[in-house]
């Protein structure tokens, strides 16, 4: 249930523009005027820094994901499974092609996901809003590989 | 056996903090713990031992030792065969002592650094080799990181358990994370002396084979006595289900497979715990022995080809040349064993090894597979030096055969031969320009793949829809190398032998019989191309400079050491010919070697 309202206030905000170019996340973001606390994330070959985060539930976080790295990278916050559906996805559609219309990673088991993507270079912005009730999320890039890699980090949520 | 167990460094600890130095985002105002808290580094685990350093010293003997419970008289470095782990840092000065305690002259090549010639330990190119009694001492900057080998240079040395792994530590992060990592090194041990291995080789072609001489051959032997008998003749090795045809001319009829040293009854063990991401460092030590590996129930994502890092590629398999290395990150989840199963390229055998929890555990053996069968790609590798023969094949007869007499052989692959490859087969091709040094204006651009090249085929025996296996076109660098010139010139070597005879050569000529070197001009950028005209797979190995391995992926080809090519495949790598002196370039099957496929390239 707590997720469900989660997932209701997500899609109530209005949508935020984005600064990095060539994508837009999907999901409709909380105002930034909302943001809690600014987490920076370095994205690199093949690791996020921080490897992990404490967030409290309710807690709005915006994300700036600057990628240091040579290869183009995703930064996509889900649970365990859903991002392991994502990651199948990924790997049907034979790599990551063509990345302009990527910008909304939708596994079976997490419902939408929050997820930018970010080019060699770039910085990208994810404001996000921590749901009740969940204790555990991962951050993760699954362009093929990666996740396998070491491209992935741990939400604690206990608050 | 004496096997010793020596900590390796805490190098993904290590690896960890300088990554959090380069992050440059505080770690500590993001509420974490700290990075030295993190349980990251574990050792590496080599039975054989470990020795690092600045001065390292290793001796080389013959001496009595068990394998595979069995005694018998191997080549000892340090005391064991293979020898020992040697680790080393990328930016330190290393100094090798070694000293020969057998009774002839040995060399210690090591395999796939970037050194000065004269320590490069190929006897009789760079240096004379180390006398028995002698202590030679290399010394040399390492340059490089990743995982390689080393093994002896001087005659048949290497079968006898001449060779270890090599690892360096990274000076930066390396492009991966991992928890915990362990050396797999797999090696052809065999019982006979190498010089009867190879006498057998001279005098019966495909003695360790029972077979047939060559698909022509077979086809030939259909024409004159009809299919019954000639598939009667073939029952022996169908029975024993035994290598089919010169897919690997020493196999399991001799050989024992080893993994770390330790036969598949042995059952070598490395431990994670579940939940941990592991680098298994794979090394073919071989002397002569394709494996293709896989580790049933586990992706492995390959980081590493050659020591060199690759853009990521999720794999259910991969076939690993004689000499090649590759790393792999696994993530065993469960409180289960695996096994990790290497068979021999012709199915004569395999090495195995299993991944547990604790020791003592051990996972299924998955089912061997059938052996391969050249079957009709091969015939591709005929095409520019016998086209009588070709032509005189009669197709129809094929089609005619009786399939329900085929009784030990693989239908499955019979029914898999690309008769379309055949008939597509493009024989302008072969007739290309051979001359070295063609107009620049007619070469193709750096990285684009060679026509006649299979780099999405990971070759035979193995069923690309059964499994995700690797492919030298997955093989991709993050960047492109520092020298991004196209080639001004190419050179075209044919990978030449006659198996009857065992003779093995370049452009048809033995070592024995070839005037002078091959002339690399120092500074300049090559292309070189490598025709294989045989019907096997060649390792094709080149010391002192790397190959980029043309396989069109543009700026980001990767780096390689050892590169396979396949029966009747073209192939090509740019080399930048920057290290003067003289080199060994080579087919790294052992035997091949010796019998002549073997050149000097000079740079100068």
């Amino acid at each position: 249930m707590q997720r469900f309202s989660w997932l209701v206030l997500l899609a109530c905000w209005p949508a935020f523009a984005l600064a990095a170019p060539g994508h837009q996340a999907g999901t409709q973001q909380p105002d930034e005027a909302e943001v809690d606390r600014v987490i920076q994330i370095e994205a690199s070959e093949m690791m996020f820094g921080p490897e992990a985060l404490t967030i409290a539930p309710g807690e709005t976080v915006k994300f700036e994901i600057h990628n240091s790295g040579a290869l183009e990278h995703e930064f996509v916050i889900g649970d365990r499974a859903a991002q392991e559906e994502h990651r199948r996805m990924m790997q049907e559609m034979g790599g990551h092609g063509g990345h302009g219309d990527h910008d909304m990673a939708e596994g079976e088991h997490g419902g939408d996901m929050p997820a930018v993507t970010i080019a060699p270079g770039a910085t990208a912005t994810l404001v996000w809003t921590a749901p009740e009730g969940t204790s555990q999320l991962q951050y993760a890039c699954n362009i093929p590989g990666h996740y396998e890699a070491g491209m992935v980090g741990e939400i604690d949520l206990q608050g | 056996m004496t096997t010793k167990t020596t900590t390796g460094l805490s190098l993904s600890r290590r690896q960890l903090l300088q990554g959090g130095a380069a992050l440059g985002f505080g770690a500590a105002t993001l509420g974490l713990s700290p990075a030295w808290a993190n349980p990251w580094g574990q050792s590496n685990t080599y039975p054989q031992g470990a020795v690092e350093g600045n001065d390292i010293a290793l001796a080389i003997r013959r001496e009595t030792l068990a394998i595979n419970r069995r005694n018998t008289r191997p080549i000892t470095i340090n005391g064991t065969s293979p020898g020992p782990l040697i680790r080393l840092r990328e930016g330190q000065d290393a100094t090798l002592r070694v000293t020969n305690l057998l009774d002839e002259p040995t060399s210690i090549h090591w395999h796939g650094l970037i050194l000065p010639p004269a320590v490069d330990g190929a006897p009789g190119i760079s240096f004379a080799g180390i006398a028995p009694g002698e202590t030679f001492t290399y010394r040399f900057p390492v340059m490089q990181n990743g995982t390689y080998w080393y093994h002896s240079h001087s005659g048949l040395q290497e079968q006898l358990g001449h060779a270890g792994p090599i690892v360096i530590d990274a000076a930066e992060r390396e492009p991966f994370r991992f928890d915990r990592e362990h050396v797999v090194m797999l090696t052809d041990w065999t019982f006979e002396e190498p010089a009867t291995v190879f006498r057998n080789l001279k005098t019966a072609e495909g003695y360790y084979n029972f077979q047939e001489r060559t698909i022509t051959d077979f086809l030939a032997d259909m024409r004159e006595n009809g299919f019954r008998e000639t598939a009667r003749s073939r029952a022996m090795w169908a029975r024993m289900r035994m290598s089919s045809r010169d897919i690997a001319d020493v196999t399991g009829s001799t050989y024992t497979y080893l993994v770390n040293g330790q036969a598949p009854e042995q059952n070598w063990t490395a431990l994670f715990k579940p939940g941990e991401r592991l680098r298994l460092r794979f090394i073919n030590g071989s002397a002569m022995t394709y494996f293709d590996v896989r580790i049933p129930g586990l992706k492995m994502t390959v980081v590493a080809a050659d020591g060199q890092p690759v853009q990521p590629v999720p794999v259910d398999e991969f076939r690993i040349a004689v000499a090649e290395t590759y790393d792999v990150i696994i993530t065993p989840e469960a409180e289960t064993a695996y096994t990790v199963f290497a068979e021999s390229m012709d199915r004569s055998g395999f090495a195995r090894a299993t991944l547990a929890p604790r020791l003592g555990m051990e996972a299924e053996m998955p089912e061997r597979r059938r052996i391969s069968d050249r079957g009709m790609e091969a015939m591709g590798a005929h095409g520019g030096m016998d086209h009588s023969d070709m032509a005189g094949m009669d197709h129809s007869d094929m089609a005619g055969m009786d399939h329900s007499d085929m009784a030990g052989m693989d239908h499955s692959n019979m029914a898999g031969m690309d008769h379309s490859n055949m008939a597509g087969m493009d024989h302008s091709d072969m007739q290309d320009d051979t001359s070295p040094g063609a107009s620049k204006g007619d070469l193709l651009p750096a990285g684009t793949a060679q026509p006649g090249s299979q780099y999405d085929q990971a070759g035979i025996g193995i069923d690309p829809d059964e499994r995700r296996i690797l492919v030298y076109r997955d093989l991709k660098a993050f960047r492109p190398w520092p020298d991004r010139r196209e080639p001004e010139r190419e050179m075209e070597i044919h990978l030449t032998g006659n198996m009857e005879r065992y003779m093995w050569s370049f452009d048809g000529k033995k070592f024995s019989e070839v005037n002078g070197p091959i002339h690399f001009r120092k500074d300049e950028r090559l292309r070189l191309v490598l025709v294989n005209d045989t019907m096997m797979e060649h390792p094709i190995h080149l010391h002192g400079m790397w190959m980029e391995l043309e396989n069109g992926a543009g700026e980001l080809i990767p780096r390689k050491h050892t590169i396979n090519v396949k029966p009747g495949e073209r192939v090509s790598a740019l080399i930048t010919a920057d290290a003067e002196g003289s080199w060994a370039f080579h087919c790294h099957l052992l035997y091949h070697m010796d019998a002549g496929m073997f050149r000097v390239v000079k740079v100068s």
